[in-house]
This record gives C-alpha cells, structure tokens and sequence, in this order.
C-alpha cells in the first residue's frame, strides 16, 4: 500500500526545506552583500566586517575568525540552495542540523555568560538577546525534526514510485 | 526515471536561484544615500581630520569593556593607524544611567579635554576604574594626573554646567545611531557608516581597517 503523497511528514519536511533554506541563503547573502548599507560596500569589506562580528563570539582565534568569516556566508547559501533543490537531503540536512546546533550552542553560550554583543546572525546591528536565543533554538529543532524525518520518509516506497511487483 | 527527470532539473533550479540572488544584489547597488557626518568636537578627537577612515568611539569610562577597548585595542590604532593618519579617532561620550559615576567622569572627561589634557585624563580614568568606581572619587583620580593649576581649571569647567550639553549632544548622535550599549565604534569610510558594538580583537580589526582602506 502506498502512503499519500501528502501528509504531515513530507509537509515538515518540506516547511523545514523551505524555511531553513531561505533563512540560510539569506543569511549568507545579507553577510556578503550588507544589503542594509548604501552604497553597498565590496565583498572583502563586508567579509572583514563580519569577522568583527564573528570575533565578539571570543571562541576562536584571530585566524579561525577570518576563516569562518571567508567561508560561512558562502557555505550557507550553498547549504540553502541544496536544502530547497532537495538532492540527497540526507546529507544537507545533517549538515545544516550541525550548523544550527553549532550556532545554537555560541548564541547560549554567549547569552550565559552575559556577553553584550551582536548576534552577527544577519550582518546587521542585532543585539543578542533572549530572543536570539529562542530563535536559534526553534530553527535547531525544526533542522533536527525535518533530519529525522527525512531518514524515516526514505525507508518508505515513493508514493509516485512504481508499485512493487508481488 | 525520477532520478533522471530531478538530475536533469537540477542547473535550471540553480541557475534560477542564482539569478535571483544576483538580480537583488544588483538593485541594491542602484539604491544610494548618503552616510551621516559626524558633529566632531575636536578637543577630544586625534589624527588628522583628512584620514580616509573615521571611528567614533560611543563610551562609558565606568564600562568595564569601554576599558579592555580602550586598554588594549585602541591603543594600538593609536600607534599604528591615529598617528599615521589613516585613522581619525573621535572620543564620543555615552554614559549609562545604570553606572553612578559615569555622568560626572564624563564631565571630568571633557574639561580635562578643554585645557588640552584629554588623553591623560581619559588614561587615568580607565586605568584606575576600579579604584573610583568603588570611592566615587572621580576628582582625585584626575587630580593625580593634573598640575594644581589645570586642576582649578577643570574644576571650575566641571561646576560651571557648560559641559553637559557636550555630553548630552554625543548621547544625541548615539542614539541616531541606534547605540544602545557601550562600547559601540562606528565606522565611517567612503560615505559608508559601519556600527559595531562589542570589544574588537586588534588583528581581526587591523583586517578590517586595512579592507577600508583599500
């Protein structure tokens, strides 16, 4: 018997696409491009302005700053883009997931200890507050939800897949 | 089948969504407005006032982080980009309600700055943070730093209010800004402001100073 090619699952997993993908891709590009600045700065400019940012976070040293800065926003519209495209989800999925938690766990961390600091999140002046922290909490749990749901929807036949032959 | 119908869709949705993303960041390459110019007072500003580069500095000599970026950061644009006239630093004044001290060693702040004595004074009043914070001697700590007779001076600058509108004029262009906390450096170069609040790194800010330069 097949499953419907509508149900509550495959919309999670497709609201959790669609969701963290834009968030994702727009992240990266607010990050590359300050699109809340006029003129629009160049790129290098922008980049070393996030790493500012990244740097606040006092988790890495000045190195690792300017490599997460130079590669971060590049990766996360990668990310974005193979989210919405839906190509072997699995793997981005689990990628993104360990992102999230990644930033998750610096925006706690920084919350705790109470580091007055921009959330950096969007490259625009955001204060990191509580609700950075709920925020990144909710998108954390809606990529762990939409993983797991992406794995068990794979064990099960395609419902516009051809039917098994008995 | 399916495989080879999503395999063959897959540059067309690529190229779909990198268009958008381009399409948008040209429009706002079209979208300009100029950069605010700062309202610099110059008895507590340093370097030359042609630098390609302008920090203003949003803060709070009882802030514990205004001092680490005073301390440690700012010295060494100080030495490496103030003094090479690269960088035109601006000392803007932000005192927070919830310090008790704050608004008073503002005030010693910027009569020290009237007698041309600001970067001692600015020196003594973040080296020794702990030390009034505690006591609320703000006048001793500048006095230990001041002959008698510039002492009267700024004493006589402190009591005859003409200092708070100063004051109350940098918290003014603060809050255009949206400045909400201390320190916060914004940024200005190439009709570009950059707000940033937090203590910066010296290497990661050598980056980005250079990038602006450029």
């Amino acid at each position: 018997m097949q499953s419907s090619p509508l149900n509550l699952r495959r919309a999670i997993i497709w609201i959790g696409r669609l969701v963290l993908g834009g968030i994702f891709i727009y992240a990266g590009y607010a990050k590359i491009f300050l699109p809340i600045m006029h003129p629009r700065p160049p790129i290098g400019v922008a980049l070393a302005f996030f790493a500012l940012q990244v740097g606040s976070y006092q988790l890495l040293p000045p190195w690792g700053v300017n490599f997460v800065a130079h590669t971060l926003p590049f990766a996360e519209i990668t990310l974005g883009l193979l989210l919405i495209i839906g190509w072997r989800l699995r793997i981005w999925a689990v990628l993104s997931t360990l992102l999230i938690l990644g930033f998750f766990a610096a925006v706690v961390r920084s919350y705790a200890a109470g580091m007055q600091i921009n959330c950096g999140c969007f490259a625009t002046p955001e204060p990191l507050t509580i609700a950075t922290v709920i925020r990144d909490g909710a998108l954390a749990a809606l990529a762990m939800v939409m993983t797991v749901l992406a794995f068990i929807e794979t064990r099960k036949p395609h419902p516009w897949s051809a039917p098994q032959s008995m | 089948m399916d495989r080879l119908r999503s395999a063959g869709s897959l540059p067309l949705r690529l190229a779909g969504f990198f268009a958008l993303l381009i399409a948008s960041a040209l429009g706002l390459w079209a979208r300009q407005s100029p950069a605010p110019v700062p309202d610099v007072d110059p008895h507590v500003a340093s370097g030359s006032k042609n630098a390609p580069i302008v920090m203003e500095v949003f803060s709070d000599y009882q802030c514990p982080a205004c001092k680490t970026l005073f301390m440690t950061t700012n010295r060494q644009v100080m030495d490496n980009y103030v003094s090479t006239g690269k960088v035109y630093l601006i000392h803007r004044d932000f005192p927070l309600p919830m310090h008790a001290h704050s608004q008073v060693a503002a005030q010693y702040g910027r009569a020290a700055a009237q007698i041309g004595k600001f970067e001692a004074v600015e020196q003594a009043l973040f080296q020794n943070q702990e030390k009034w914070e505690q006591s609320g001697d703000v006048d001793g700590t500048v006095a230990a730093v001041l002959s008698p007779a510039e002492m009267t001076k700024v004493r006589a600058l402190v009591k005859g209010g003409t200092l708070n509108p100063l004051i109350q004029k940098d918290v003014a262009m603060g809050r255009l800004y949206n400045v909400n906390q201390t320190p916060t450096t914004v940024f200005h170069a190439k009709g570009q402001t950059y707000p940033y609040a937090g203590v910066m790194n010296y290497e990661i800010l050598r980056n980005f100073l250079d990038q602006l330069g450029k």
